[in-house]
C-alpha cells in the first residue's frame, strides 16, 4: 500500500498530552476529538489550522509516549493524518495505531525530512521515497502479524474474523 | 528464559523467545471510568450485547474524576454502572480507590498473571508479580471479547540494586535516580525486572513504587518476583490457586544493569521530563506553591506514615497548600485508625477521597499558571497540571519537608 503526502514535523518524545490534551478526555465523540489533535504540541497550533487530509506527521524517538489514550490516535486519524513516521514509537501509541488502521513506519533518520516535503511511502516494505529532496530511505514495516491486523481493518474486526 | 518470558510461554501454552510475536491468555481485563466508556462503546459497536468472554475475569474501577466532577462524567460513570448490572462484572465504585490497587487488594490480581487495563501504569501490578499492560480502548474492549491478545515478547533487561538506604532515602528515589540514568526510553520495547538484595528486602508499598515508574522509562513490565509476604498478602486474599512460577538460571538477558544505593541521596524530577533528575539539594530552596502526596505510584500507607512522622506535631507554612490522598479506601481506613488524618488536617493539609487525585487535570487542585508543586506522583509533563504550571516529582519524605517550609527541602533537614 502506498501513501502520498506532505510532512509535519513533530520533535523527540511527543506525549500523549501533547498530542491529545488530558482536559479532552471525558469527550467520546470522535469527530470532537479531532479538534484538538496535537494541540499541546510545539507547532500543534499552525498543525491544527493546515492539515490537509493525507498529510504526514514526522517525528523524533519515543513518539506517543505517555497515558494510554486511544483518543490520541482518533484525533490525529480523524483530522486526516493518514501516516506517523517516527525513530521509534511508545508501546501503547504503537498497539493503538495497528489496531484502529493508523499506518506507521519506523525509520531511524526522521532528521533528514524536512517540514513540507513531499513523500510517497510503501508501508509494507518500510521504504520512504522523499520525493522534494529526491532521496530515497528504507524504515521498518509492522510485523506481519500486525499487518494482517490492520489490513483486517483493525484488532476488533480481526477477532471477529477469528472466530 | 527470563521469569517474563515464561509468564508469557504459560500464557500461550509454549515456548517463546524475545521478539516473537503470540497470542496470550488473558487473566484479567480491566477498566475505569476514564477510557472506560469508550471501551464499552468499542465493544457495543462490534459485538453488541455479547457476553464478555468470562465475567469474572473484568473489572470495572473508578478512580480518576471521583466523585463525577461534571456532567459528561456523572453520565460515563452511569454508562459503566449499566453495563456492569447488564453483563455482571464487577464494579469498584467511587468508594474504592485507584483501579490497580484495588485488583490486588480484592484478589483479583495475582503473581504471575497476565493483565491488560485502560491505565498507561498498569505495570505498577508488577510490584506485586503480576504482568500489567497499559492498553488503548480498541484493545480492551477485543480483550473483553476474546480473553486473548497478541503481544510481542519483550526482551528483559534486569536491574540489580545493592546496598542499604540512609534514612529517609526511599524507594522513589532509588527509581527516580534509574530514571536520571536510564532516561524516558531507556527499556523502550523492554521489559524491566528490578532484583537484588535491596529489592529483595522492599516491602509491598514500595515495590509498587519502583514498578509503577517504569511506564515513565517506557518499559512494556516493571517486574519484581514476590517473596513471602507478597504471597501471604495475596493468598490471604484469594481463593484462587497461586501457581509459583521460578525464573531459568540460564535466562538470557539483553542487559544487565548494577546500582548500588547505600550513598544514594533523596532525589527529585525537575520540570518537564521525569527523567530531569536532581539531588535534593542540589535545587533546594526553590519556592513551592502546592504539594501533594499521594496517586498510584506512592499513596499507600506506609507512604502516607512516612510522611506523617515529618509533619506530626508541626505546621506546614503559611500560604502553601498541602493535599493528602490515600490510594485505597483500605488505606484510609488503616490511616484513620493509626492516628494519620490527625496529624495531617492539625498540619493545615486537606485530606480528599481516595483516587488517582492530581495526578492530572481534572481533578480539584490544579495549579494556576506560574505556579509550583511538589508531586509523590509519577509524571510531570507540560500542562499535566494546568498550563503554565511547574510539577517536580519527589518521595513522600521530601514533599513533607518541602510542605513544612515552602521550599524544596531535604527530608533530612526538618
Ligand atoms: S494516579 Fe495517575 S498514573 Fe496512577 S492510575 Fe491514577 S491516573 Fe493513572
Amino acid at each position: 500500500m502506498i501513501i502520498k503526502g506532505k510532512v509535519w514535523c513533530f520533535g523527540d518524545d511527543i506525549d500523549t498530552d501533547q498530542i491529545y490534551p488530558g482536559k479532552y478526555l471525558p469527550i467520546t465523540d470522535k469527530q470532537e476529538m479531532t479538534l484538538h489533535a496535537m494541540e499541546g504540541a510545539p507547532g500543534g497550533e499552525e498543525f491544527m489550522n493546515n492539515v490537509e487530509p493525507g498529510d504526514i506527521v514526522v517525528a523524533g524517538k519515543n513518539f506517543g509516549c505517555g497515558s494510554s489514550r486511544e483518543h490520541a490516535i482518533v484525533a490525529i486519524h480523524g483530522i486526516g493524518v493518514s501516516l506517523v513516521i517516527a525513530r521509534s514509537f511508545a508501546r501503547i501509541f504503537h498497539r493503538n495505531a495497528v489496531n484502529t488502521g493508523l499506518p506507521i513506519i519506523l525509520f531511524d533518520g526522521t532528521g533528514e525530512i524536512k517540514q513540507g516535503d513531499r513523500l510517497e511511502v510503501n508501508i509494507e516494505n518500510g521504504r520512504i521515497s522523499n520525493l522534494s529532496q529526491n532521496k530515497v530511505y528504507q524504515g521498518i514495516a509492522i510485523a506481519p502479524l500486525e499487518m494482517e491486523i490492520m489490513k483486517a481493518g483493525g484488532l476488533l474486526d480481526y477477532l471477529k474474523k477469528k472466530d | 528464559m527470563t521469569i517474563i518470558e515464561k509468564i508469557f510461554a504459560r500464557a500461550a501454552g509454549r515456548d517463546v523467545k524475545p521478539g516473537e510475536y503470540i497470542w496470550a491468555k488473558l487473566n484479567l481485563v480491566a477498566m475505569r471510568d476514564f477510557g472506560g466508556p469508550n471501551v464499552i462503546q468499542e465493544y457495543q459497536n462490534k459485538f453488541g450485547e455479547q457476553p464478555v468472554f468470562d465475567k469474572g475475569k473484568v473489572a470495572i474501577t473508578f478512580d480518576l474524576h471521583i466523585p463525577a466532577r461534571d456532567e459528561k462524567v456523572a453520565v460515563n460513570q452511569k454508562f459503566l454502572r449499566e453495563f456492569a448490572a447488564r453483563q455482571g462484572v464487577k464494579l469498584f465504585d467511587i468508594d474504592t480507590g485507584v483501579g490497580q490497587h484495588i485488583l490486588f487488594e480484592s484478589g483479583l490480581a495475582k503473581p504471575w498473571d497476565i493483565i491488560v487495563g485502560t491505565d498507561s501504569h498498569m505495570n505498577l501490578l508488577g510490584g506485586v508479580g503480576a504482568a500489567g499492560f497499559g492498553m488503548g480502548t480498541t484493545d480492551i474492549a477485543g480483550a473483553m471479547y476474546k480473553g486473548e491478545l497478541y503481544f510481542r515478547v519483550p526482551p528483559t533487561i534486569k536491574i540489580e540494586v545493592t546496598g542499604v538506604l540512609k534514612k529517609l532515602v526511599t524507594a522513589k528515589d532509588i527509581i527516580l535516580f534509574l530514571l536520571k540514568t536510564l532516561k524516558t526510553d531507556g527499556a523502550l520495547n523492554r521489559a524491566v525486572e528490578f532484583s537484588g538484595p535491596t529489592i529483595d528486602h522492599l516491602n509491598l508499598a514500595e515495590r509498587i513504587t519502583m514498578a509503577s515508574m517504569v511506564t515513565e522509562m517506557s518499559g512494556d513490565i516493571g517486574f519484581i518476583q514476590p517473596n513471602d509476604e507478597i504471597l501471604d498478602y495475596i493468598k490471604a486474599r484469594t481463593e484462587e490457586k497461586v501457581e509459583t512460577i521460578g525464573p531459568d538460571s540460564d535466562a538470557a538477558y539483553e542487559e544487565i544493569y548494577e546500582f548500588k544505593v547505600d550513598d544514594l541521596q533523596p532525589q527529585i524530577a525537575c520540570p518537564h521530563s521525569p527523567d530531569n533528575v536532581k539531588d535534593v539539594k542540589d535545587i533546594a530552596k526553590t519556592k513551592v506553591d502546592q504539594v501533594f502526596i499521594g496517586s498510584c505510584t506512592n499513596g499507600r500507607f506506609e507512604d502516607l506514615n512516612i510522611a506523617a512522622q515529618i509533619l506530626k506535631g508541626n505546621k506546614i507554612k503559611p500560604g502553601i497548600r498541602l493535599i493528602v490522598v490515600p490510594t485505597t479506601m483500605e488505606v484510609a481506613k488503616k490511616s484513620l485508625k493509626q492516628g494519620l488524618y490527625d496529624i495531617f488536617i492539625n498540619a493545615g493539609a486537606v485530606v480528599t477521597n481516595p483516587g488517582c487525585a492530581l495526578c492530572t487535570t481534572g481533578h480539584p487542585g490544579i495549579l494556576a499558571p506560574g505556579e509550583v508543586m511538589v508531586s509523590t506522583s509519577n509524571r510531570n509533563f507540560v500542562g499535566k497540571l494546568g498550563k503554565g504550571a511547574k510539577v517536580f516529582l519527589a518521595s513522600p519524605a521530601t514533599a513533607a519537608a518541602t510542605a513544612l517550609t515552602g521550599v524544596i527541602t531535604d527530608p533530612r533537614e526538618v
